[in-house]
């Protein structure tokens, strides 16, 4: 079935809806964009960058607070049904994972803030292909729900479990050099972190893509498996 | 085609029915390819639904598109429309409602209906609920009292008006009077109880109250209400049929159907769009 958005009888409806998907693409855009200069920032260790990062934060949480008042105005004046509510319900849920991925992104750009010795460098460079796997599934999964394509958003959400294999090879890596280095403990626990971070955010991701599927064909896949979900498309 | 969601157990624990497979137990009224003119134009075609016992089922769609027509055929009404003709059968207890041999007037006594607007005799609220037992002869007073206790209990009218009882109906305000015409057909004890827009002429604090009586109703009585108010359709009913141009278009469970429609018809109107 396809979501036209704009063929509402009542055309303030429209404009409401259309505003507030709108608000949620900006957010999304601000998140990417908060994201990739987090990598940049740990990738080229890059103080300013990183209080940028810091410093920007504000924003996603401001727009996740409007964007909220908006979906219960809709729901309190509209009392959408079917799949305009299950749009503002995925909205909801949708900028509430957007606003942790903004506070992740802070936490990795907090790495750029310490100063790495040459060894651990090359550390980096691993957190930054993962990195940039993450911010390609955010990126992927912002499209998808601007296009409300659901099987763009069941590509992303099997990305997910590459972002988990990648996580499991660094934290063993970076284990195996705090064994070799135990003094380098501390400054290794933020790299750590934002690796763990990295991961979370390809969970978040995923979250959105059960959204968008829910969405788009009406169904809660969360907690079910890749090949049932492939079967229910 | 009517489209029925699988068996999933409720939010509230009660079990989804099959829709299209209810057991004879589980089925209060069987409609069976309907048809039904005035005059040359077809006003229903081809209906088929199981109507489950003591549930609420509601009939939503545009003005004209027989919702009425079709909730009028289950007790007959459409009978007084000299240009009416009816094709197909409704089934009530392995009965086809429209056999020559029916009693309409028996028919009535098990379906019961009420109105958009009160429509209270001009008696008093006493008389008004009795009624029907007076015209099936009965006289005894303390069996009369009983009734009248009962049924305006049962629509949840009793506490407001049982120091009046030989007051005249029309004192009553709109939502009391719609009670009292639910009470006065209840008091004949019907299985099905028919409801055509009960809460139209009606401000918004009766409809909640008529609402809610809705829902003690339906463990006793069948419930089928016809309604222009789609939200109330999603919070009084168990089961919505969504009706267009004379055809069943969605029969489902109201919870699916409110939310995940399977016919773009229906998703178009239940969102207020224009297809």
């Amino acid at each position: 079935m396809e979501h036209n958005l704009n063929k509402h009888i009542s055309g303030r409806f429209n404009e409401e809806l259309e505003s507030v998907r709108n608000h949620v693409l900006s957010m999304g855009g601000l998140v990417e964009q908060q994201l990739n200069l987090a990598l940049d920032a740990v990738n080229e260790c890059d103080a300013e960058k990183a209080r940028k990062v810091s410093e920007n934060d504000y924003q996603v949480n401001a727009m996740e607070v409007n964007i909220d008042e908006e979906c219960t105005r809709i729901i309190a004046k509209r009392q959408p049904a079917a799949s305009d509510l299950r749009l503002v319900v995925a909205i909801a849920k949708t900028i509430a994972d957007l606003e942790r991925i903004g506070d992740e992104a802070e936490r990795i750009a907090r790495v750029a803030l310490d100063s790495f010795t040459k060894d651990q460098q090359d550390l980096l460079v691993n957190i930054e292909n993962m990195g940039r796997q993450v911010s390609k599934m955010l990126h992927d999964v912002l499209d998808a729900f601007a296009r409300m394509d659901a099987q763009r958003a069941f590509e992303v959400h099997k990305e997910d479990a590459k972002v988990d294999r990648e996580y499991e090879a660094l934290t063993r890596q970076i284990m195996t050099y705090m064994m070799e280095d135990p003094r380098s403990i501390p400054k290794i626990m933020d790299l750590i972190w934002s690796v763990r971070s990295l991961e979370r955010i390809g969970d978040r991701c995923q979250n959105i893509a059960e959204y968008v599927i829910y969405f788009v064909n009406g169904k809660d896949i969360r907690h079910t498996s890749q090949e049932d979900i492939e079967k229910s498309l | 085609m009517i489209t029925v969601a699988p068996e999933v157990n409720q939010a509230n624990g009660q079990k989804k029915l099959d829709l299209a497979n209810l057991t004879p137990e589980q089925t209060s009224l069987q409609i069976k390819d309907l048809d039904l003119y005035y005059g040359d134009k077809q006003a229903l075609s081809n209906v088929n639904m199981l109507i489950p016992k003591g549930q609420v089922t509601a009939f939503i769609g545009p003005s004209g598109c027989g919702k009425s027509t079709l909730l009028r055929c289950i007790n007959r009404m459409n009978d007084l429309v000299d240009t009416c003709r009816i094709e197909g059968e409704i089934i009530l207890h392995g009965q086809n409602i429209y056999d020559k041999r029916v009693d309409v007037a028996a028919l009535r006594r098990s379906v019961g209906m009420v109105f958009q607007r009160p429509n209270p005799f001009p008696k008093s609220i006493y008389e008004n609920v009795v009624y029907g037992l007076r015209l099936q002869g009965i006289k005894d007073k303390r069996k009369l009292d009983e009734v009248v206790e009962k049924s305006l209990r049962g629509a949840a009218l009793w506490d407001e008006v049982k120091d009046r009882l030989h007051d005249s109906a029309f004192g009553l305000s709109g939502g009391q009077q719609q009670r009292l015409v639910i009470a006065r057909s209840i008091a004949i004890e019907p299985e099905v109880l028919l409801l055509d827009e009960p809460t139209s002429a009606l401000d918004p604090i009766s409809t909640l109250v008529i609402e809610e009586l809705i829902n003690d109703l339906k463990n006793k009585y069948t419930v089928v209400i016809v309604t222009h108010n789609m939200q109330q359709a999603a919070r009084v009913s168990d089961q919505t049929a969504f009706m267009y141009m004379g055809e069943l278009i969605e029969y489902a469970d109201t919870n699916t159907l409110f939310t995940t429609p399977s016919k773009k018809k229906t998703e178009d109107y239940i969102t207020g769009r224009y297809g």
